[in-house]
């Protein structure tokens, strides 16, 4: 019974945090020097067109990505340099990828689906802080919807009209 | 003595005609003509923007205007109260760059501004901004002087009255009437009323120009300020008119038809030389036809009271005269009014606008006024004319009459038309509504320059330009123009720009659906990832 009510509860919590018609990740915070694992939901196409392509943007800071490949689907990535070295695992790492493509798909309007991909979070990233990562999600006949929105100093995140899909840093484990 | 060698004896009857004239004049001045103060020049943009909250002080200010403007008087009104003279300043076409030679401090300041515009006529205006944060704005405000105003009317009827009756008068002694007399007193009083109200026209002008008290009237800089006016120029042709008149009078018998003409046509280059018409578009077109318009009233109207107190008179040669007059006037009047409708046609522009506006409505008295007078002409012309120039008693005395009428009619036009003094024409107020608002929006990250045309509510287009922050260029993928009005809960309208390929973004067929201060917000897309919104108000005025 208390199972019950603590799903319950904890579903209600999501629910009222959780805007469902934006993009989204599922899991919205986790610890600095970290792996992380990225499940990005995208609950509709735009304005009713099907989903063609995602891309997804990877902030400073966030390495060693690795996207889950998906059928039906052409996945890509854009490696670049690091705005400074990281080290991972005793080595040192400059270059990594800065933006994942999943393209070449079709999401209808009325489905819903996730894209996925681990990356690694560093130590030094802000505790405390969100952590936003832009996707872009284009559909059919040229339109997109860009979730790049991240908000100033002193805004909250409800007032954007696409806000992108954030999580928050918490103290290393 | 015959009629001819004396003095007319109805003489003193046109005298104490130009008595009960000068009462009616007064009558008029006594009565409020316009109920607003209408802007000439208008004011079209402003740095700092009417409202704007700054961060810091300004190093210069600008005005721009609907048309070129020469400044008379710029002051900034500190939070205090206080006044600071601005005198450091630089003219660009229809824009004054004016240096600020302070750092301001925190509050909210009203840069007050009085120029003069192409026609002649001053403007005056404010303009608030902050720094830091608004505060209680200072005491700085534009009311009307009604004694300042009164007054100037007064003296452009004296000056109608001098120019119009007085040199008209001369012209039609000298050409029509040969060796008349009648009317001569007349006359002679009408060119000395014009005499007197042409200097103090200026004066007042001065006045008016500086936004001064009758009191100052005294001051040397008021006069320098209205001969530095168009209306200097009027007042000057006018007075070497009034004198032409006089001296045509006076002088030697072979000058008089010469100087009467020379007089008469400095009538008409007198009323070209300033005031709305005058100052219309197209200059080639409208100053001819001040010209006309003014000589050919000075034709007619300075006929009228000598023929009168000569046909009153039954003289010898009334007959001749009015025989002279009479086969003259058609081609006059038909140039006067040919003239006339192309200025009102010029200036008034739409049917509605005769109805809607002060201009307008002055036309409209001056059209049922000049209805009697054509009646009243056409009776004098086609059916009292003849039998009077051949004689017929009872007839003279009902032409005589008919005249009198005749200049009562005439001089209530001059007071009609010396209250559109007062009033910006149609034209001049189409031009001005038709003016963009335009704005510059300044952020870290990009800046925009956006113009909404016409700057007022209904349909509208928007332009913009976009650069970075530091003036570099800015390729967006993609500009959307938000433009929001919460508290008239209005939700954000929202319209993706396009790239017509002259380094501008464009928003055609836009509603802003009422006037009011609104939000206007641009989402620019710097990158696929990347987007930039820059923001800030702007007032559409209403329609």
């Amino acid at each position: 019974m208390n199972k019950y009510l603590l799903t319950a509860g904890v579903l209600f919590a999501l629910g009222t945090n959780v805007a469902l018609a934006h993009v989204t990740l599922e899991t919205q915070e986790a610890p600095v020097g970290s792996t992380y694992k990225a499940v990005l939901r995208l609950p509709h196409g735009c304005e009713g067109k099907a989903t063609t392509a995602v891309r997804v943007q990877i902030p400073e800071g966030v390495i060693s990505v690795k996207p889950m490949p998906k059928p039906g689907w052409t996945l890509q990535t854009k490696k670049g340099k690091y705005e400074k070295s990281y080290q991972l695992y005793g080595e040192t790492l400059t270059t990594g990828v800065k933006e994942v493509d999943w393209s070449g798909g079709n999401l209808p309007d009325e489905f819903y689906d996730e894209f996925v991909f681990r990356a690694n979070l560093t130590a030094d990233l802000p505790v405390g802080q969100m952590l936003y990562f832009p996707v872009v999600q284009e559909c059919e006949g040229g339109a997109a919807a860009r979730w790049i929105e991240i908000p100033a100093a002193g805004q909250e995140e409800d007032e954007l009209e696409n806000p992108a899909p954030g999580i928050k840093l918490l103290p290393k484990k | 003595m015959s009629a001819s060698t004396r003095t007319c004896i109805d003489d003193w009857r046109a005298a104490r005609l130009f008595a009960r004239l000068l009462a009616v004049i007064l009558l008029f001045a006594a009565m409020a003509l316009p109920d607003r103060a209408f802007a000439h020049a208008a004011l079209i943009n402003a740095d700092p923007v009417d409202g704007a909250v700054l961060a810091q002080s300004p190093a210069r200010f600008s005005l721009s205007f609907s048309e070129p403007v020469s400044p008379l008087v710029l002051n900034l009104v500190r939070p205090d109260g206080t006044r600071l003279v601005l005198t450091s300043y630089r003219l660009d076409d229809q824009t004054i760059e004016i240096d600020n030679p302070e750092t301001l401090k925190a509050g909210t300041h009203v840069l007050s501004w009085r120029v003069i515009s192409e026609d002649g006529h001053p403007v005056g205006g404010s303009v608030l901004f902050s720094i830091g944060a608004p505060s209680a704005p200072p005491v700085a405000g534009e009311a009307v002087d009604w004694d300042l105003r009164s007054a100037i009317w007064t003296g452009k009827v004296l000056l109608y009255i001098g120019l119009f009756f007085g040199v008209g008068g001369a012209f039609a002694l000298a050409w029509l009437a040969e060796d008349q007399r009648c009317g001569r007193r007349f006359v002679i009083g009408a060119i000395l009323c014009g005499l007197v109200a042409a200097p103090m026209s200026l004066g007042l002008q001065g006045l008016d120009a500086l936004g001064a008290p009758l009191a100052r009237l005294a001051q040397p800089v008021v006069w320098q300020t209205a001969f530095a006016t168009s209306f200097g120029w009027t007042v000057l042709i006018a007075l070497i008119a009034l004198g032409l008149g006089l001296l045509s009078l006076a002088g030697p018998r072979g000058g008089r038809k010469p100087l009467a003409l020379a007089g008469l046509a400095g009538v008409g280059a007198a009323l070209a030389a300033s005031g709305h018409a005058s100052a219309a578009e197209p200059q080639w077109l409208t100053r001819p036809m001040v010209f006309l318009h003014g000589a050919g009233i000075a034709f007619w109207a300075g006929a009228l009271v000598p023929l009168g107190l000569s046909v009153r008179q039954q003289s010898k040669d009334a007959g001749a005269f009015l025989h002279r007059f009479s086969r003259a006037i058609l081609p006059v009047v038909a140039v006067l009014a040919a003239a006339g409708i192309v200025l009102a046609v010029i200036q008034v522009q739409t049917p509605a606008a005769l109805v809607n506006t002060a201009y307008g409505r002055l036309l409209l008295v001056k059209l049922v006024l000049l209805l009697f007078l054509f009646t009243l002409a056409t009776v004098n012309r086609w059916t009292l004319t003849a039998p009077a120039e051949a004689g017929a008693t009872e007839v003279q005395r009902r032409l005589a009459r008919s005249i009198g009428a005749e200049v009562l009619i005439v001089a209530a036009i001059f007071a009609v038309a010396a209250g559109w003094r007062f009033t910006p024409p149609p034209r001049a107020l189409a031009i001005a509504a038709a003016q963009p608002v335009s704005i510059h929006i300044h952020t870290l990250k990009a800046m925009a320059d956006l113009s909404i045309v016409p700057g007022h509510a209904g349909q509208v287009a928007a332009s913009m330009v976009i650069m970075t922050g530091d003036f570099g260029p800015l390729d967006a993928k993609q500009v959307t123009l938000v433009l929001s009005k919460p508290d008239s809960g209005i939700e954000p309208i929202k319209r993706p720009a396009t790239k017509p390929g002259d380094g501008t973004w464009r928003v055609d067929n836009l509603i802003i659906p009422v006037p009011g201060r609104w939000t206007v917000r641009l989402d620019i897309l710097v990158s696929d990832f990347e987007v930039v919104k820059i923001e800030a108000p702007i007032d559409i005025r209403a329609e």
